[in-house]
């Protein structure tokens, strides 16, 4: 089945990510620097970036696991400086590894995921999940006896088992087989179709350019540049009119394609 | 190809001693080494110097015990060799590291080069042990160090006869004896030697004590005495005598004579592995691999990894989706500890006590062994305050590895705190409150001269009862207080750190905790002494109530201790970055 391209949400469509003035420092290493940007609902944002450009430091100050140095971040409305219970409440961090517990089966996360998010009549849209993702029969599983495809599977069942609006991916292709990265490619679709925010930060680029609405580049932690695919393209108006994202980003980055 | 394994080896322990080195760079290891050397030195050195002033210093145990604790300790090796051919069904592997698989499996090594790397690499570990073995175990007296060389000489002969039967069992296996016809020949060999031993004794030996009266040790180590060292067991544990004699030279001659045959033993288990042709490099790339795996699960947070659970453990009640989200992770906590921490275990546990307590009451009116009995229950629950928060790590210790996800969830700060501690403090309650019912079980009648009616016994028992959570829960609340405020001084999970460094650093923490917990307690027993002289003052010779009362006063002050430290915690963790606590 083909992806279908990223459709545009309309402008008026709430932002349900925002950051602003967002700068985390490491004792005096500035790992993002003032960075500001916003994803409405129904976008995808692909964080595009050199290694240790601060895209990872990025997701996890949005997704309030670090506090930042200066700035804000709101989700879905509610700031998470202030209100950091009603933020988290609404948003899903996946992180490039999943991050799962030994001792608790398949079954076991889906029911504690459900105590911690609080979701009432949770084991249809836990079935549903695991049936999507093709873990159903795993439920009695420990995570040590799943692949690491498995593994992430169960992460994303997890995550997305309170319905989050608001989805930070950290390489979300990493590990999977080529029907899971098909798959999880029609997942990110289908919950930006549905309204949800979503931001991605990978190295794959051809991955952001198939599912990705907007682009945002970062080096250094600072912001290069930020806006749909085709502004971007016309920021970079030597780049011809059908440059791919790879091309785009060597050019922002100054990254040296090689030979 | 042998140099070139050697100088690796050499290296990399270079490499890493220059590495702990230059983080002595960093204050808190300094300071952790500083105290750590301190601690070392007037442990180890000072005893040791004392010793070499004294020379051969006197045997801790009388000399007439020295035979017995020497056949003893032959019998324990024996029980280990033969655990070696019963217990493992893996075939033959040897651990490496990724690494070492990457780069030497695939080089021009032969086998016996592999091997031979694997004995020199095991004999730093066998010498460490062999010396830690020799620090703490001064029981047998003599001279530090023919202690040290009889550690090293068992310890290299556990080493070598653990690869060798590994690399038998994989031959057994090759030849199409199964693991189940191995373990049924060496479980019957033993059977019957035990039957042979059991049958000699009786006829020739007078019965054995009464174990439930005896009044001293002096029947039980004269009998077990006879039985090791007349009839046939000296003759079965000869050679395993032999392997610990060392252990118990009291001089320099008699070392010398105990280690002939030890050497004998060392070179034909040897000569055993050596000449064994066994494939262990299929088995070995699985076992690093796995063994990789539990490193890299643990370095991102999964310290279960080093116990990988084999399958799924039953939780310990039904979670319902709605309520308080602390109470998820108390039972996801739960689970963590173990199978055994159901409901159902704890009912059985409590009724097996009731049984066992009441028996033994029963049959030991006279003998004062119930007393003995409670004495012992009481001196554990009080070990299990100072010992069961240090063993009990299903919290903080545990979890804050994965502290990125438990920030990610939609709780308040002070709900995570309190999930995160009660798993322990239940757990550790649980077993203070089995202790508690044995030793009221088996309490007599009179304490300390002084009659003690069975209304003051239920009352004290209950406040006991009353008080240990509340205790435990501030003394479990410290160790998790210390992983989030210092969380490089803590060791996490089970990733144990090593060094002086990091011995002074736990030493520093451990000291701080004895000192805040003393302090908290001292509101409570000041508030438990004064409802205790206000009730009797009232109540006259209610002694029972004013017991309770006081207790009552006690874990009120406790817990409203205990609730303001959760809530400070919870602010803690609230503004906890780990970014900038993560441990080297």
């Amino acid at each position: 089945m083909e992806i279908p391209p990223p459709v545009l949400p309309p402008s008026a469509a709430p932002s349900l990510i925002e950051a602003a003035g967002l700068t985390k420092l490491y004792g005096d290493f500035p790992a993002v620097t003032d960075l500001s940007f916003s994803v409405r609902a129904g976008e995808v944002i692909g964080l595009v970036g050199p290694n240790g450009a601060g895209k990872t430091t990025t997701l996890r100050c949005l997704s309030g696991i670090i506090p930042p140095t200066r700035g804000s971040v709101q989700i879905c409305g509610h700031t998470m400086g202030l209100d950091p219970i009603e933020a988290k409440r609404c948003l899903a961090f996946f992180p490039d590894e999943p991050r799962l517990f030994d001792y608790l089966t398949v079954a076991q996360h889906l029911t504690f995921t459900a105590r911690i998010y609080n979701v009432a009549h949770y084991q249809e849209t836990a079935r549903g999940l695991l049936e999507e993702l093709e873990i159903a029969d795993k439920a009695d599983k420990l995570p040590g006896e799943l692949s690491r495809g498995m593994k992430q599977k169960l992460a994303i069942a997890c995550g997305f088992l309170h319905a989050p609006r608001a989805i930070f991916f950290d390489e979300p292709l990493t590990g999977l087989d080529p029907l899971g990265i098909r798959r999880m490619k029609d997942s990110i679709v289908k919950r930006a179709a549905a309204g949800a925010a979503i931001l991605i930060s990978s190295h794959l680029l051809h991955l952001l350019e198939e599912v990705c609405s907007h682009v945002l580049i970062l080096k250094d932690g600072r912001k290069i540049i930020d806006g749909t695919m085709d502004e971007v393209r016309q920021k970079f108006s030597e780049v011809s009119a059908g440059a791919n994202l790879e091309e785009i980003f060597f050019r922002a980055t100054g990254e040296n394609k090689g030979p | 190809m042998g140099r070139a394994l050697l100088y690796y080896e050499w290296h990399s322990r270079w490499n890493r001693l220059r590495a702990r080195l230059r983080r002595l760079r960093q204050p808190k290891y300094l300071v952790g080494a500083v105290v750590g050397g301190l601690y070392f030195y007037w442990y180890v050195f000072g005893a040791l110097r004392g010793r070499g002033r004294a020379g051969v210093t006197p045997p801790a145990l009388a000399p007439e015990h020295w035979a017995l604790v020497e056949s003893l300790a032959a019998l324990v090796l024996l029980v280990v060799l033969l655990l070696m051919w019963i217990i493992p069904h893996e075939r033959a592997a040897l651990m490496f590291t990724e690494a070492e698989v990457a780069f030497l499996f695939p080089a021009p090594v032969g086998r016996r080069t592999l091997i031979h790397f694997k004995l020199i690499k095991s004999q730093t570990a066998i010498l460490f042990s062999a010396l830690f073995m020799t620090l703490i175990g001064r029981w047998g007296g003599g001279h530090y160090l023919f202690h040290a060389i009889g550690w090293w000489g068992v310890l290299s002969i556990v080493n070598l006869h653990l690869l060798g039967s590994s690399f038998a069992r994989t031959l057994l296996l090759e030849r199409g004896i199964s693991n189940w016809r191995r373990r049924l020949f060496f479980l019957g060999g033993a059977g019957l030697a035990a039957a042979g031993v059991f049958l000699w004794a009786r006829r020739a030996l007078p019965p054995p004590p009464d174990f439930l009266n005896a009044r001293d040790l002096s029947a039980f180590t004269g009998y077990a005495g006879q039985l090791l060292q007349s009839g046939p067991l000296p003759w079965l544990l000869a050679p395993f005598r032999w392997a610990v004699a060392p252990l118990f030279a009291a001089d320099a001659k008699t070392l010398c004579l105990a280690l002939v045959p030890v050497l004998g033993i060392i070179a034909l288990h040897y000569w055993w592995v050596i000449r064994s042709n066994v494939a262990f490099e299929e088995a070995s790339v699985e076992l690093s691999r796995k063994f990789a795996d539990r490193v890299a699960a643990m370095r991102s947070g999964n310290w279960q990894a080093m116990s990988k659970p084999r399958k799924g453990k039953r939780p310990p009640f039904a979670l319902g989706p709605l309520g308080w989200p602390a109470v998820a992770i108390f039972w996801k906590n739960l689970i963590s500890a173990g199978q055994f921490f159901t409901g159902r275990a704890w009912f059985f546990l409590i009724l097996v006590t009731v049984f066992a307590g009441g028996f033994t009451r029963s049959v030991s009116q006279h003998s004062g062994a119930g007393a003995a009995l409670a004495i012992l229950a009481v001196s554990l629950g009080v070990m299990s305050l100072l010992y069961g928060p240090a063993i009990l790590r299903h919290d903080f210790r545990q979890d804050l590895r994965v502290a990125d996800i438990l920030k990610l969830y939609p709780m308040p700060g002070w709900q995570v705190v309190l999930g995160e501690v009660l798993a322990p403090v239940a757990i550790l309650a649980g077993a203070q409150w089995v202790l508690l019912i044995l030793a009221f079980l088996l309490c007599p009648a009179e304490l300390g001269g002084a009659p003690a009616p069975l209304i003051l016994r239920i009352a004290i028992a209950l406040s006991a009862a009353l008080v240990l959570p509340c205790v435990d829960f501030i003394a479990l609340l410290l160790p998790n207080a210390a992983a989030l405020i210092f969380p490089a001084w803590v060791q996490l999970g089970k990733d144990t750190p090593r060094g002086f460094e990091t011995m002074g650093q736990q030493l520093i923490l451990m000291f701080g905790q004895i000192l805040v917990l003393t302090l908290t307690m001292l509101p409570a027993g000041l508030a438990g002494v004064a409802a205790y002289l206000i009730a009797g003052w009232l109540l006259g010779k209610l002694m029972a109530v004013a017991v309770v009362s006081g207790a009552l006063a006690a874990a009120l002050v406790l817990a409203a201790e205990a609730a303001v430290g959760v809530r400070l915690l919870g602010s803690v963790f609230e503004r906890f970055d780990w970014s900038e606590g993560s441990p080297e």
